[in-house]
Parts: structure tokens; sequence; C-alpha cells
């Protein structure tokens, strides 16, 4: 009996354990990972030294044996999948001795993945990776352990109205053509409905149409805050109008500790504001916290809330005929205080050379040519449907053009802004929404709890 | 002396059983030992660093990791959460299972179909399981708020995984709603091993239904109830699957369990260090509740 009970225990440790090995489980790859890395981490190029000299323009050319090269990127293919089949296809077509082998990988396999083949210094020669700080692939992060070949000779970079933020200590390490847009979509029907004529130029008019709205039996606006992250979606736009539009250099400025989530008309003043319209009932916090983004977009195209903040990635979506018939849809940016027009417009993911690639010089070959605006691979990228790009041939045919069109003229002319969590180090914005769900939630949370919050989140991050 | 080493080498020589045969453990015990022991030695190791998952130039920070989880509350928050949520799912599933084997284990009609009908979420992926759930805790026009529209009532007004208050207990009902079958399985397989003529003899003596419930079956199938509680306990600790899929950990914090909240840490924040240290620090927790468990429900074992 004494027995049994022993091996009853010990198996019951091992279950434990071996529920833990979930977790243990990442760190396994990572474990591999970190002994491959004695290997690569030593001589890791920084993205510098490939910098300087204009790079080989015709390097495939110059290449006479046939050479493949490889490039790996996140996402699920659909159709005839652009990186993986076209593209492919393309540059074979152009350049015959190049072969092109993409894989593409779901997200978070693909963030995996990427950690376990840099650090085993066999990384494929092209990845897809994010502007700043955003996600595993962010080119910052990348770029800062010396991964990422410098593209600052680049001949499409001239296209380009601003690249910062894709520059990691002076180097361009992205190539990225296209823009992502955070905006309030709204329902034309039902703005004349409630007798608004046009879209609202300062945050008071917009208070004002919410209010006729409301006072009309519409509800004003529906988001899905039970996946947290929607919240961004409209304080990013009002933080671009009320903190970068005064300094841009702000997120930089966090970092070296000159400005801090806690000042004064910053972060509270956005989250002030945010918050207005869940006071005033224009989102309604009791049903939004238990409402999926999906469900949000359905009520939207169904007719049944007037606005709704999200992004031009969601266009397709947020156009669909829903039970509320084809209505016309808008798409502007929330207005500032002032009335001055801003946008959070942040630049596309894009694609980097891995410093350590053998074929640097014909990436760049192949990127030049793809990028130069009017070429098989532009159309064939732009016919995908996803990507908003900022210049070259048929950039004005694109689905939904009409919709984007105000916030690419204001990128255009300076007036776009990143999207802040792509400056902060990732987790911070999970604080913020966090604590904003509980302050809309009732939980007695305040505007300056929530800055605190995320200012202490934000140091614990970057503290190593 | 002599007598005693021949016996161990006939042991050894065994037709059954001898000593070649323990090479064919080797495959297996390597697997073991490379994908489950050696991962969750290297969780130890960086639980002392400050490794963030893509820079691999790490330094050891001691102690930080640990002192961090605590000093910032969100180990205490999130032990506090899975503890809810693990003592809901274990009470409610096992009476739950348990009652319903009971009644299942009767002579009554259409009991294959009742059978496969309550072990049928259970066939589901927790994936889907929790997307369907997400529309009929839906406000408004999900399943129960229709319902309670087609009744008169203010479906508008029900929201149970936007509410600070309900979202924990709401995602622990589902995961009761996918687990009980399994429980009620394990707990038939028990009531039918409880033999025949013992509860023959307990009617002769006089007992009645509940009596021979209460005083014989229950006890007899002792060790299927240790197993089954825990089982649901251990499952009910790792919790992840409905917070990640319903509600996201939120709203708020007020569903981020344990392993919830080490997913995050590791891939939000990009912290494996800290992650690390929040597993073992779970892993020690984890590990005594089992253990506790275990000694109690095993003193109040009955030996068949």
């Amino acid at each position: 009996m004494k027995g049994k009970k022993v091996t009853a225990i010990l198996c019951a440790g091992m279950m434990a354990a071996g529920m833990l090995a979930g977790c243990g489980g990442a760190s396994g790859s990572d474990a591999k990972a970190s002994s491959g890395d004695a290997v690569a981490g030593g001589s890791v190029l920084t993205g510098s030294q490939a910098s300087g000299d204009k790079y080989d323009h015709q390097a495939i050319e110059n290449t006479k044996e046939n050479i493949t090269i490889t490039m790996m990127v996140s996402g699920v293919a659909q159709g005839t999948d652009f990186e993986t089949q076209s593209l492919p296809d393309l540059v074979h077509k152009k350049w015959p001795n190049v072969t092109l082998e993409v894989t593409k990988l779901p997200d978070d396999n693909y963030y995996t993945s990427l950690k376990t083949k840099l650090a085993s210094g066999e990384c494929p020669d092209i990845i897809l990776t994010q502007p700043m700080y955003a996600g595993s692939n962010s080119c910052y992060a990348l770029a800062e352990a010396g991964y990422l070949a410098s593209l600052n000779d680049l001949d499409y970079l001239s296209n380009m109205p601003d690249l910062s933020a894709v520059t990691y200590d002076g180097n361009v390490v992205t190539a990225t053509t296209g823009v992502s847009i955070l905006g309030t979509y709204y329902n034309k029907d039902l703005f004349s409905k409630a007798g608004i004529t046009e879209e609202p130029k300062t945050w008071d008019e917009f208070l004002a149409d919410c209010k006729k709205l409301k006072d009309a039996g519409i509800q004003p606006i529906v988001m899905g805050d039970k996946d947290q992250y929607v919240m961004q979606f409209g304080l990013y736009q009002i933080a671009a109008n009320e903190i970068y539009s005064k300094n841009p250099k702000y997120d930089d400025e966090l970092r070296t500790g000159d400005t801090s989530f806690t000042d004064k008309d910053t972060w509270d003043k956005v989250l002030t504001m945010y918050k207005q319209l869940y006071d005033e009932g224009y989102i309604d916090a009791s049903q939004s916290l238990g409402y999926g983004a999906s469900q949000a977009i359905q009520d939207f195209i169904d007719g049944k809330a007037a606005m709704t903040f999200d992004g031009s990635f969601n266009a397709a979506a947020l156009t669909a005929t829903g039970e509320g018939g084809d209505f016309e849809r808008g798409y502007f940016p929330i207005p500032s205080e002032s009335g001055e027009q801003y946008t959070a417009t942040c630049l596309a993911a894009g694609y980097s050379i891995y410093a350590k690639s053998k074929y640097v010089d014909q990436c760049k070959e192949i990127f030049d040519y793809w990028m130069n605006g009017d070429n098989e691979i532009w159309d064939a990228q732009l016919a995908t449907g996803r990507v908003i790009p900022l210049y070259g041939k048929g950039a004005d045919s694109i689905p939904n053009y009409d919709l984007f069109k105000p916030f690419i003229d204001l990128t255009n002319e300076g007036k776009g802004f990143h999207w802040c969590n792509q400056a902060w180090p990732a987790g911070t914005e999970t604080t913020m929404e966090e604590m904003f769900s509980e302050m809309i939630g009732g939980q007695g949370t305040t505007v300056d709890d929530i800055t605190k919050g995320m200012q202490d989140k934000f140091e614990d991050l970057l503290d190593d | 002396m002599k007598a005693r080493r021949k016996k161990r080498s006939g042991a050894n020589t065994s037709l059954t059983f001898n000593n070649k045969m323990f090479a064919f453990m080797i495959p297996a015990l390597a697997m073991f030992l490379i994908f489950w022991i050696y991962p969750l030695l290297q969780l130890f190791y960086y639980s002392v660093t400050n490794f963030n998952g893509i820079n691999y130039n790490y330094e050891f920070v001691g102690m930080k990791n640990f002192v961090k989880i605590f000093d910032n509350g969100t180990i205490l928050n999130s032990i506090g959460i899975t503890l809810i949520y693990a003592a809901v799912t274990v009470v409610l599933s096992n009476i739950l299972g348990l009652a319903l084997a009971i009644v299942l284990n009767t002579k009554i009609r259409f009991k294959g179909f009742f059978r496969t009908a309550s072990y049928f979420p259970a066939l589901f992926s927790a994936i889907v399981v929790g997307f369907i759930w997400s529309y009929v805790y839906m406000p408004s026009s999900g399943m129960i708020a229709s319902l309670i529209n087609l009744f008169g009532g203010n479906g508008a007004s029900f929201n149970p995984l936007g509410n600070f208050h309900t979202a924990l207990f709401a995602i622990a009902l589902v995961e009761v709603w996918k687990g009980f079958g399994t429980t009620m399985i394990i707990y038939l397989a028990g009531l039918q091993t409880v033999d025949e003529s013992v509860l023959e003899a307990g009617r002769i003596d006089g007992c009645n239904e509940w009596q021979l419930t209460r005083l014989v079956k229950l006890p007899m199938i002792s060790s299927t109830i240790t197993i089954n509680v825990v089982l649901s306990v251990i499952n009910g600790l790792k919790a992840f699957d409905y917070s990640f899929i319903m509600t996201n950990g939120g709203p708020g914090k007020s569903t981020k369990t344990l392993m919830f909240q080490i997913y995050e840490i590791a891939f939000t924040d990009q912290k494996m260090g800290r992650a690390s240290a929040f597993s073992v620090v779970s892993f020690a927790v984890i590990i005594a509740i089992t253990i506790v468990m275990l000694i109690f429900m095993n003193k109040r074992e009955v030996e068949v």
C-alpha cells in the first residue's frame, strides 16, 4: 500500500512536470538555439558594415551559376499566393538563373522558426520584418542584434516620404512600400438619417455628431473590447493628434527618460478624451466588453451602429454586405481638438535581408526591381489587395482607394505617425488596454492609474 | 549466499524479461529525457537569466525575476484566479459526472443515447468549443441573450464575458460543459466494477438506493474518485484555452490564469527569463497542491 502511494505521488509529480513541459517546450528549442549561437554570435555583421558604397546593380547577372535565394514570411497562403507563387515565378522569369524559395508560416510558427534560424546562423536570405519594435520580428530588435543588412543604397527609397520607422542607427533595414491605416469607418446612411451632412473636423464636432446619432436612437460607435487590442484603434488616432503632432520624438524621449507617460497633457489627455466616448454612452461599455472584434464588425455592416474604429487591414470585412445592405461607407481620422488633421498611419511590414546572407547584393537587385513601382512583380503584389502603396503604377486603383486617399495624402504630407505600440516594448499596450478595461468596467481605475501603470510597465520592460 | 546469487542470476536470464530487455527502454527513455526532462531543466536555467527569446547575449540576473513576479503581484493575482477556476471546474464536473454516471448506470431507456450525448462535447477541440460558446454568451444577439429576449427579458444586459465578476465563472462553465463527459465515463467504468453481489447483500440487509450509493458504491469507487479529482485539479490548474480564446485574459486581468500569464510574459512581453521564473513557481505550487490532494484522497480510499 505504501509503495502504491509513493508511486501515485511520483506519478502526480510527473504529471505536473508534464504540464509545465508545455512551457518548457519553448525554452527547449531555445536551448538548442543558444548552443548554435556560439557559432553565429561572435561574428554577426552589423547593418552598417554593408553600407557605404553602392551595391552591385548587376550582381545577379555577374553571378554565372544558378543560385537559390531563400525567403521566409508569415501569413496564410490564399488563392494564387503572391509570396509563395507569383513572386518566385516572376523572379525566375526575369532572372532565369535565380530560384526564389519561399516559406510561408503562420505568425507564431514564423516567430519561433525565425528565432531558431537566426540563432543557428541559418537564417533565410530574405525575411519579413515589422517597423520599429513591433512583434518578435521587429526590425529594431533584429538590427540591434546585428542580423539585418543595411539597405541604404537601394534606389527605390527615394519614393518613400519617411522611413524613420524602419531605420535603425542610420541604416534603413526594412524595405517597405506601403502603409497601414487606423481610422474611423462610418455608415453614411445612418449619418444622414441623424442629420449629419459632413465629416467632423474637430473633436467637439465629432462629439456633437455622436450625440446627434444617439439622440436619433442610433448606437454611435461599436467596438469589440472583449478583444482588448481594438482599444488601440481609437487611442492611437487620438495620440497622433494630441501627442505626436506636438512632439514627434515623444516615444524616443520615453526611452531616454525625457518624457514620461505621466506627463501632463499627453496620455492623460488621450485617455480622458477616449473615456469620454464611454462616459457619454457613445460606446456602450457594458456591451462592448463582451463583444469580440469580429462581432463588432458584424454589427457595423449590419447597420446596427454608425461608426467603428478599425484599420485598413480590416477594410474587406468592413465593406462587406451585411443585414444593413449595401450602404455607403466613409473613413476619416478622428479629428483633433485643434482641427488640424493628422493620422495614425504607419509603414507596413516589409522585407529585410539577412546580414550574413551570401547574396546580399542579389537580394538588393531583386528589391530594387520589385519596388520600382512599375513592373510585373509590383502589379502582382498590388493585385492581392492587401497593400496600400504610397507611390507607383496602379497605386490609385487598389480596392477601397477612395476610403484610404485622405490618409495617404496626409502621410505624404508628413502628417502620418507610427502606431504607438510599434515604438514601445511589446507589452506596454497590454497594460494600457487592461487598465482601460478596468476603468470603463467600473473597477475604480483612474486615468492617472493608467498612465502610471503604463510608465511602470514601460520601465520594467526596458529594464533587463 | 551461494543460493542467493544463483537465484539472482536466474532472474537475469528470465525468459520473459531478461537484462537485454532493458535495452529496449533506451529509445523511449532518450525521447523522454531529451524532450521532457532536459527542457524542464532548461527552464530552471533560464529563470535566472534576462533572456528575451531573440537576443542570445543574455546575462545572469540572479533572483531578480523571482523578486519581480512577486513584487508587482501578478503571480498572486493569477494563482488566485487559477485556484477559483480549478475549484469551480473540479466540483462541478465531478458532481455532474458522478450524478450522471449513477443515473446512466441504471436500467433506463435510451441509455446508450444519453451516454453518447453527454460525452459528445468532449470530442470537440477547445478552440471550437470556445469559439462556439463566445457566440452563446454574446450580448443582445447571442444564443442565451436571444432566449432571454424570447421570454420577454432584456438580452442586451446579459453579458457574462464582459463583466469583471462573472467572466471567470463563465469560462469555467464552458470547461465543465466540455469536460463532464470524460469524468462521467471514468465514473461509469468505476461503477461497473462494483460487484452486483455486494449490492444484493446490501439490499438484503435493508439498504435503500440512497444508502446503497452512499455507503456501498461510493466507497467502492473511491480510487476512481481520486483519479477523477486529481485529473480535473491538474486540468483546472493548467487552464489556458478558454482564457485565450474567449476572453484574452480580460476584462482587465480577471481571467489571466497562471498559464495565460506565463504565455503573455513569454510571448507578448518577450521576457523568457521572467516567464521561466513564473513557470518554476507555478511548478512548485501545482506540485504542492497535487501532492497534498493525493495524500488526502489516498487516506480516504478503501482497499478492496
